[in-house]
């Protein structure tokens, strides 16, 4: 029987320092037992558990098989009975797409969220392309397609980055957003003039920017200010 | 508390022996029988809301046997005693409004051994949907139940039946039913089941409840799947004779031995601004209104302190907490408190309410107020009655309150015989409060004895 010399209290025969102040436990009386840690038998068990988590993995199943059916059976459907077009090819092109996204919500959860942006970016892609077999032409693609799907996947990329891995607030996170608006928006317009008219004339993207650019001033201000940032949070809290 | 809680449910078991009666329960139970689901009671609304990758609303009640506990026959106990209790062999579901529970008749729950880290998150759709777990190590049953299903009371009726019929299987002769022990053969009552809240919310007012923030405690979060236990075991004669020495009850005594314990931390860590320090404790419904409800039927009362007004003596603090709860703890301020809590629910508007904007706004409301408005938790089970039969086998019972939502310490009492058990339960690293506390009752002349899951 030992007590902790410190705080007064009897301590477990297997405790080797006190729970409430860490003090070691020495009781000369008992230092063979307590060196050997015979007949040291813990309240507790030593052993931790994981918590058990939902079975998604019957479910994921269940919907890839659906949309292996959907795509497979359309496939089959065009090949045989509607066979004027390749409409197929937009389902099944869709249900890649859906299957894409399903895979870290419910296939493979541990999935990294930047390596998830990345496949859907590239499904998209891929799904794109397969509808110029349907249109007849691949410039639109080449023109527009690609790069508007690359360029919204790099400033989600960015903005996830962004939110995290970087310092995260209420006003970190609403600079990022803003910031990824205004550059989506301008991108956008550059993109379509650059494919429309062969040479980039700003207009409406350019009001999108400047106001992005003036509540990104705003937010930096508030960010760099701890007295405005308080008086912000005062003022909005909720 | 409960143990007043525990002698009117064995008075309306006794009560109902009338002929007249006996019909009128058969009719009852047929209709209990008959349900296929279960409205969650007014508490239970908001416990599945706070749900979150880290964190779940259960709670853990376990009973320390005198022999050690032979799985197989635990799960045959099991197996025996959960169907006596529908709303904890349940699964909760959601609707487009409101979450339901309804009956789950897939496999388990199985018994398993204990883990050093209990009250872990328990998923809705982990577990076979089962919101209830069992351990066992060495002499120790140990149940584990979401917050959702019901509370203490309601715990305290699945553990000791299934402790009494696990018992019985071992061939201990002589356990009757009677308190919180419950007859499995019998089919259960219709009033076991209902929502207690909504029978007795009709004060003609609805109260207003006054919110500050109270101090909270500064901790360094444990990593996640991490509870720390830290139990004290003392007699319940030397705890009620330091209480009355202060002239107090044992309640009060120690709601204001954790209140010390709070405002000492607060001082050692020299804020610039002081808070109130606030203790959130349940107080059992069943001693004021009569009901044998099964499910949740408590509400919170915040005893507390502010140092802020004035340096407070240990036995300033006794009176503080003993006059708050001669104030408070009374049925017309209770009525009042449940009738402003029932009122929202009955809202129409609130009611068409589609269920994931009600989420957000009660997790909300929770985060920035109510979990806001307390510096710890307490809860005090009380005495525990057991029958006659039952008492050789048993040592002593804990009850643990579960993982905090927010960084600070969770306190449960609970006491059988002459043995009183205080267990605390936190995520974080420090154990301050812990140790201001039972350094304050050694000081008291309290022998303690402290165990933990600390390394």
């Amino acid at each position: 029987m030992s007590y902790c010399v410190n705080c007064g209290v009897e301590l477990d025969a297997s405790a080797q320092k006190c729970p409430l102040c860490n003090t070691p436990v020495w009781n000369p009386g008992e230092l063979e037992k307590q060196v050997s840690g015979k007949d040291a038998m813990p309240p507790f068990p030593r052993e931790k558990s994981q918590v058990e988590t939902a079975n998604r993995k019957d479910f994921g199943l269940l919907m890839s098989m659906v949309v292996l059916a959907t795509a497979a059976t359309c496939g089959i459907l065009n090949a045989l009975v509607f066979r004027g077009t390749l409409w197929s090819l937009s389902v099944i092109g869709a249900c890649a797409v859906l299957w894409v996204i399903l895979i870290p919500v419910m296939i493979y959860t541990k999935q990294s969220i930047y390596v998830s942006l990345l496949y859907d970016g590239i499904v998209v892609v891929l799904y794109l392309y397969i509808l110029t077999f349907q249109v007849g032409s691949r410039e639109w693609f080449f023109g527009l397609g690609l790069p508007i799907t690359a360029l919204v996947t790099f400033i989600t990329e960015v903005f996830t980055v962004c939110v995290c891995r970087l310092p995260r607030s209420f006003l970190t996170v609403s600079l990022y957003l803003f910031t990824g608006a205004g550059l989506l928006c301008l991108g956008l317009e550059m993109l379509i003039d650059w494919y429309l008219m062969g040479e980039i004339a700003l207009s409406w993207s350019a009001v999108v920017l400047t106001v992005c650019a003036i509540l990104d001033i705003a937010l930096i201000t508030m960010l760099s200010r701890r007295r405005l940032r308080n008086e912000v949070r005062r003022r909005l809290h909720f | 508390m409960l143990g007043n809680a525990v002698s009117y449910v064995g008075e309306l078991n006794m009560e109902n022996t009338g002929n007249k009666q006996n019909k009128e329960n058969k009719y009852k139970r047929r209709k209990a029988q008959r349900r296929d689901w279960y409205q969650l009671d007014l508490s239970a609304i908001v416990y599945p809301t706070l749900q979150r990758r880290d964190f779940s609303s259960v709670y853990r009640l376990s009973v320390l046997l005198k022999e050690e506990v032979r799985p197989d026959v635990l799960q045959q106990a099991l197996d025996m005693t959960l169907p006596r209790f529908p709303t904890y062999k349940a699964a909760i579901r959601k609707g487009l409004f409101w979450r339901y529970l309804e009956p789950n008749d897939r496999p388990g729950p199985f018994v398993q051994e204990d883990v050093k880290n209990p009250c872990q998150p328990m998923y809705f759709k982990a577990n076979n949907r089962y919101l209830v777990r069992v351990y066992y190590f060495r002499n120790r049953i140990a149940l584990e139940a979401h917050h959702s299903l019901g509370d203490g009371t309601g715990g305290m009726c699945v553990l000791m039946t299934l402790t009494a019929t696990y018992l019985r299987l071992l061939g201990h002769e002589g356990i009757e039913n009677g308190g919180f022990v419950l007859d499995i053969n019998e089919a259960p009552d219709e009033e076991e089941l209902e929502d207690a809240y909504m029978r007795y919310a009709n004060a003609r007012v609805c109260p207003p409840r006054l919110e500050e923030k109270a101090y909270r405690v500064r901790g360094t979060a444990e990593p996640f799947y991490t509870l720390n236990i830290i139990d004290g075991i003392m007699s319940v004669s030397e705890v009620m004779a330091a209480a009355k020495r202060y002239g107090a009850t044992i309640t009060e005594y120690l709601n204001a031995v954790l209140l010390y314990a709070l405002m000492t931390k607060q001082e050692e860590e020299h804020r610039a601004r002081q808070r109130p320090v606030k203790i959130a404790m349940p107080v059992n419904l069943r001693r004021f209104f009569p009901s044998i409800t099964l499910r949740n039927f408590i509400t919170m009362i915040f005893p507390g302190i502010d140092p802020r007004l004035g340096d407070y003596t240990f036995e300033e603090i006794v009176q503080q907490v003993h006059n708050y709860m001669r104030y408070y703890i009374n049925e017309k301020l209770l009525r009042g408190d449940i009738t402003t809590n029932a009122a929202t629910q009955r809202n129409p508007f609130i009611r068409v309410v589609p269920l994931f904007i009600k989420d957000f706004v009660v997790r909300l409301f929770y985060t920035k107020v109510q979990d806001r408005n307390s510096s710890a938790g307490l809860t005090n089970m009380g005495a525990l009655k057991v029958p006659e039969g039952m008492k050789a086998c048993i040592d002593r019972f804990d009850i643990y309150m579960g993982q905090p939502f927010s960084r600070r310490t969770n306190c449960a009492i609970i006491s059988f015989e002459d043995v009183l058990t205080i267990n605390f339960a936190s995520s974080i690293i420090e154990a301050d409060v812990e140790r201001y506390f039972f350094r304050r009752l050694v000081k008291d002349g309290i022998h303690v004895k402290i165990e933990s899951n600390r390394d």
